[in-house]
């Protein structure tokens, strides 16, 4: 699974993606940061948890290798590294379980 | 009297490359003005890349001048200008790809001592004797023996601004750390260190036009190999294993890796496949058989131990430039064509 496009849409708060089967997913600025997943924000090993940040501003998203996007935040964080697995599950999660915790 | 309405009706006929999505849809499309008979529409700024983004200004503009009192169309697309600049999220098109470089493709080994820097060396000599334009970066920093295989030991020579350009030998580029390295020198790195070099070889080396760029990492699934993944986008992974279980454990590892960072697997070549008693002619395959078919990887060639290809580069002659005719260098030629076979772009060009 690969993305075609990535576009944030400040005025709404949100990354849009578009995959290379046609889905279409929308990441909320703040449902995004909150579940980032880097050593910083998760620590080590167990269960992923949503850790809110207040009105996180996306300020830039990379792609990293072939594999992930690298998005950096107005904070100054940039650590989290998601994967496009991660991003599918994130965005198929976000309705019907959206800030339970997930298995590292 | 321009109706936003229409403009809109027209925007959102036009897809976006590759998808069935329209640009409306997608988002790409933010801010639409009128102004008399002019409409101003403005592109978020995205991961779409320049050509992309020249090939939807066409479209958009003359699907819009078609709509009633439009009579002039202008579109920004790309970064905003002013205060929109410093806050507008920008998402960077593809991972910078190296310039000149059509393709980079990395051989890995679970293990160490498999001979995976004596098939990266025959391989880009074998990709070269295929008119190929053809690289070697050694990833290898902490045991790094290009050199002694190609022979060389020539200092990389300083370009501007910091770059380097890489040693030339038998036709191919070469960098490695044994350039830079007396043979004494450990090399004693932790993992920032090791990241920053691979960085370097692959964006400050002057690597010009090159068809292929062979990336000879260091066995397992380390810093090196993380670091080439996400710095540059793969083209393909090439596995190299003995034939024996053990070493299968270790390839395992090396699968799961490229999948992990989702570069494709072009697949496994066996060395140390078997050997041929010189005196009887017999096949002994010491190391066992049929382990590498057991990962259900395509296998681009099997190896023999000759001792031609160890000789050769212990003398810094590899087999492939010191004995073309030899059964084996035809072995690491074919490896070199289906490498190539996975690459449609030089399929196209074998054809012209």
């Amino acid at each position: 699974m690969t993305p075609i496009l990535v576009t944030p849409i400040e005025e709404e708060k949100l990354l849009r993606i578009l995959w290379d089967d046609d889905q279409l997913s929308d990441y909320p600025f703040a449902y995004l940061r909150g579940w980032c997943p880097c050593a910083v924000c998760q620590g080590h090993g167990g269960e992923r948890h949503f850790i809110a940040v207040e009105n996180p501003q996306l300020v830039g998203v990379g792609l990293v290798g072939n594999y992930a996007l690298n998005p950096r935040w107005n904070d100054g964080h940039e650590t989290g590294i998601y994967t496009f697995e991660y991003l599918r599950d994130l965005s198929n999660r976000r309705e019907s379980q959206g800030e339970n915790p997930v298995k590292g | 009297m321009i109706s936003e309405q229409d403009i809109r009706d027209q925007l959102k006929r036009i897809p976006y490359p590759g998808s069935s999505r329209d640009i409306l849809t997608l988002g790409l499309v933010g801010e639409i003005l009128t102004q008399d008979g002019t409409v101003i529409v403005h592109l978020r700024p995205s991961s779409a890349t320049e050509e992309v983004l020249q090939h939807l200004t066409g479209r958009i503009t003359s699907a819009l001048s078609a709509v009633p009192g439009v009579q002039k169309v202008t579109i920004h697309a790309g970064r905003p200008r002013g205060a929109a600049a410093q806050s507008a999220p920008i998402a960077t098109p593809a991972p910078t790809p190296l310039p000149g470089v059509r393709r980079v493709i990395a051989v890995a080994s679970g293990k160490g001592g498999v001979g995976k820097s004596t098939v990266a060396v025959n391989l880009a000599l074998a990709l070269k004797a295929l008119d190929n334009r053809v690289g070697l970066l050694d990833a290898d920093v902490y045991g790094p023996s290009v050199p002694l295989m190609m022979g060389t030991e020539a200092l990389p020579r300083a370009g501007q601004d910091k770059k380097i350009y890489p040693v030339e030998k038998y036709g191919i580029s070469l960098i490695s750390m044994g350039f830079f390295l007396d043979d004494q020198s450990p090399v004693i790195w932790r993992g920032p260190i090791v990241m920053s070099i691979i960085r370097q070889f692959l964006r400050d080396v002057l690597w010009g036009e090159l068809d292929y760029l062979i990336v000879d990492l260091p066995p397992g699934t380390g810093d090196a190999a993380l670091t080439l993944a996400q710095e540059v986008p793969l083209s393909g992974g090439v596995i190299v294993s003995t034939p024996q279980d053990v070493a299968l454990l270790d390839v395992q590892r090396g699968i799961a890796m490229f999948r992990q960072v989702n570069v494709p697997i072009l697949g496994v070549i066996e060395n140390m496949s078997y050997y041929v008693c010189p005196h009887c002619g017999e096949r002994e395959e010491i190391f066992g058989h049929g382990g590498v078919q057991k990962t259900g990887l395509e296998i681009l060639g099997e190896v023999p131990i000759v001792e031609e290809i160890r000789t050769g580069g212990d003398v810094g002659k590899p087999l492939v430039v010191q004995h073309p005719e030899h059964p084996m260098a035809a072995v690491f030629r074919q490896i070199a064509l289906r490498v190539m076979e996975t690459d449609t772009g030089a399929v196209r060009r074998a054809q012209r």
